[in-house]
């Protein structure tokens, strides 16, 4: 992509970008809690919002030159409405009353609208997009209490694996400069993992929310389709899109999940999912539990995992569960290697549908080098739009032209409801399905582009979820060469309380793993992991 | 499917093909662009119409709907939000978008 003079780096208020470059945790009393528990502690006065927006905000002074996971973010007026929730809890006469997440900072990605803030989706086609409304996640969890810092980068309109597809540069990996911090919602990730939120808000599509937080040690939720509004999404594939958490425990992915979720007239394809109860999460056993593993899933032969990270992982995975009391069994399920195949059809046949609203009419960029209305079109999708979401709709519209329609585009249609009956009876007989989240650790940046169709196979393991419209998560599972794994638990439709109460316990357990049985070839923050090349 | 291994009258179809509908989704592709995803795509179709070799024939043609979803009576609201919305478009003239002369 051609650089443009108006290009776009981090938007500030008044922000002054410190030339620290040692990534750490700083501010760790107040940040090494979770949003759980910070907002217990604001509302018992322990702590105050203003500390925690304050320390939020002193580390994306001392890491955002390096990580680059914000578009933009608002200083004074983060402060201001902190100092607003403190108030508001000191002169509260009972606190249990108070919204649940007061006063606690998090993050948005930015293809989620924010009324009156700048929201570019990572592309140049809405790079001074000030929507007049808030995408209804996002005005629950403001209702909820939560201070919105900023909006984070993303893959243009969520299409990419790297954060690195974005018009207004790469966003880089906390813990490595070198690598990737997954994507599309890598500002996201990144963003909570060095401390600049205390939680965010994700997309996922296929992956977009549990690949990255598998790559930077988090746990990302993708919940049941229809169970967080798709109002004020930016549409990319709207059967599969999904806006869900990224925190850095399962405890917080089900309070934001709770807040979130909720049928909306707005968005006629949502739906209420029961609340997730998150005392019974704590007290969630395996022991007992039926778990499956779809073998198909287990492939080792991806050019992201060269020396075998996720077989390793999945065989600790495996003999965790059944030294905690479950039954674990693989499972054949053949459909699953057509699997990417399917989403890719019908992810960029949707695609190149939504995308087909940029003209350069209504809102958005307009080519200033156009003499006729044809030319406009076509001269502002140009320039609007990068490599990757043109390369998106090219494929969507291939399968979409009537050559290939039946073969392509309908043929993925039946083939997507083989998926959903084959896993209709898994879930019959099995508790929830276990496999990797993503192959290997985060790769090395400019390593994904090399290979488009290697890029999108690696994908194999998160778009059977989406696929499904079913909740998966990732949970971090311990490190591997100095990064961090994570594992997708799967559940039916619905079955939120069941895989965050799996994921629950599997944090517990490596939390008090002390002999490092779990935490396989664990290694220190900040070691690079050296064995891709 | 390699790149290299497919026949040149094959490439050249598929690169016409791909020309035609680069035109049809609005996209006026550079030189450099159309190499790079062309090349791109000459792998990456293959790999996705492999689906053409599942039997597919026990299923119908729609996606199943799921339970979600309702219907609203379809009502008109003001917004306070429409003169606003104008003001985002890229040329606006009188509360109307400006366009380039059509006919």
């Amino acid at each position: 992509m051609a650089e443009d003079p108006d290009k776009m780096k981090v938007e500030q208020s008044d922000m002054s970008i410190t030339e620290d470059r040692d990534v750490k945790m700083s501010q760790a009393p107040i940040m090494a809690l979770s949003a759980y528990e910070l907002a217990q502690k604001i509302r018992e006065q322990k702590v105050t919002s203003e500390e925690a927006v304050s320390a939020v905000l002193k580390n994306i002074d001392e890491h955002e030159c390096d990580v680059h996971a914000y578009l933009s973010f608002w200083k004074e007026e983060a402060l201001a409405q902190a100092r607003k929730c403190d108030e508001m809890v000191r002169e509260s006469t009972d606190v249990s009353t108070l919204p649940p997440l007061l006063g606690v900072p998090v993050a948005i990605k930015d293809n989620l609208l924010l009324r009156g803030k700048r929201s570019t989706c990572g592309s140049k086609m809405l790079k001074d997009y000030i929507p007049p409304f808030s995408a209804t996640c996002v005005e629950k969890l403001v209702a909820a209490g939560a201070i919105v810092i900023g909006k984070t980068n993303m893959d243009e309109f969520g299409m990419g694996a790297s954060t690195e597809h974005s018009y207004f540069g790469a966003t880089r990996h906390p813990e490595d400069p070198d690598r990737v911090p997954g994507g599309s919602s890598g500002g996201s990730a990144a963003a909570v993992a060095y401390g600049g939120a205390s939680a965010a808000l994700g997309t996922d599509t296929g992956g977009s929310i549990r690949q990255p937080a598998a790559f930077c040690g988090l746990v990302g939720l993708r919940p049941t389709y229809g169970s967080v509004s798709r109002h004020g999404l930016v549409a990319f594939a709207s059967s599969m899109d999904t806006a869900g958490p990224i925190t850095r425990g399962s405890v917080d992915a089900a309070m934001l999940f709770n807040i979130v979720n909720g049928a909306d007239p707005k968005d006629q394809t949502s739906i209420s999912a029961p609340k997730v109860d998150i005392s019974a999460m704590e007290n969630y056993d395996v022991k007992g539990k039926l778990i499956g593993i779809p073998k198909q899933l287990l492939r080792e032969d991806t050019s992201y995992d060269r020396s075998g990270v996720s077989s390793r992982t999945m065989n600790r995975a495996r003999e965790f569960f059944v030294k905690n009391g479950a039954k674990v069994e693989e499972i054949d399920m053949p459909i699953l290697d057509f699997a990417v195949a399917i989403y890719y059809i019908l992810s960029s046949a949707e695609a190149s549908s939504n995308l087909s609203r940029y003209d350069g009419i209504r809102y958005g960029y307009r080519s200033g080098q156009a003499s006729d209305i044809s030319e406009l079109y076509t001269k502002t999708r140009s320039e609007g739009f990068g490599k990757e979401v043109k390369r998106r709709i090219l494929l969507g519209n291939y399968v979409l032209s009537s050559e290939h329609f039946d073969d392509c585009y309908r043929q993925a249609e039946r083939a997507r409801n083989m998926v959903k009956k084959a896993f209709d009876e898994a879930f019959s007989k099995y508790d929830f399905l276990l496999c990797p989240t993503a192959p290997g650790v985060a790769p090395k940046q400019g390593e994904i582009d090399k290979d488009p169709l290697a890029a999108y196979i690696a994908d194999l393991c998160t778009v059977p979820a989406s696929l499904l419209g079913t909740p998966a998560i990732s949970v971090p599972f311990g490190r591997a060469e100095g990064l961090p794994v994570g594992i997708q638990l799967m559940g039916p439709r619905f079955g939120e309380q069941e895989i965050l109460g799996a994921a629950r316990f599997v944090e517990k357990a490596l939390a008090s793993d002390i002999d490092g049985d779990i935490s396989f070839e664990t290694q220190t923050m900040n070691q690079k992991g050296g064995t891709d090349s | 499917m390699d790149h290299s291994a497919q026949k040149e009258p094959e490439r050249i179809a598929r690169q016409k093909e791909l020309e035609r509908i680069a035109r049809l989704s609005g996209l006026s592709l550079s030189e450099e662009e159309k190499e790079i995803l062309f090349s791109d795509l000459a792998r990456i179709v293959p790999y996705m119409e492999r689906i053409a070799e599942l039997d597919t024939s026990s299923e119908s043609g729609d996606t199943q709907q799921e339970e979600s979803g309702f219907l609203r009576e379809d009502e008109a609201v003001e917004s306070g939000i429409a003169s606003e919305i104008v003001t985002h478009a890229p040329q606006v003239k009188d509360g109307m978008f400006t366009v380039p002369k059509i006919v």
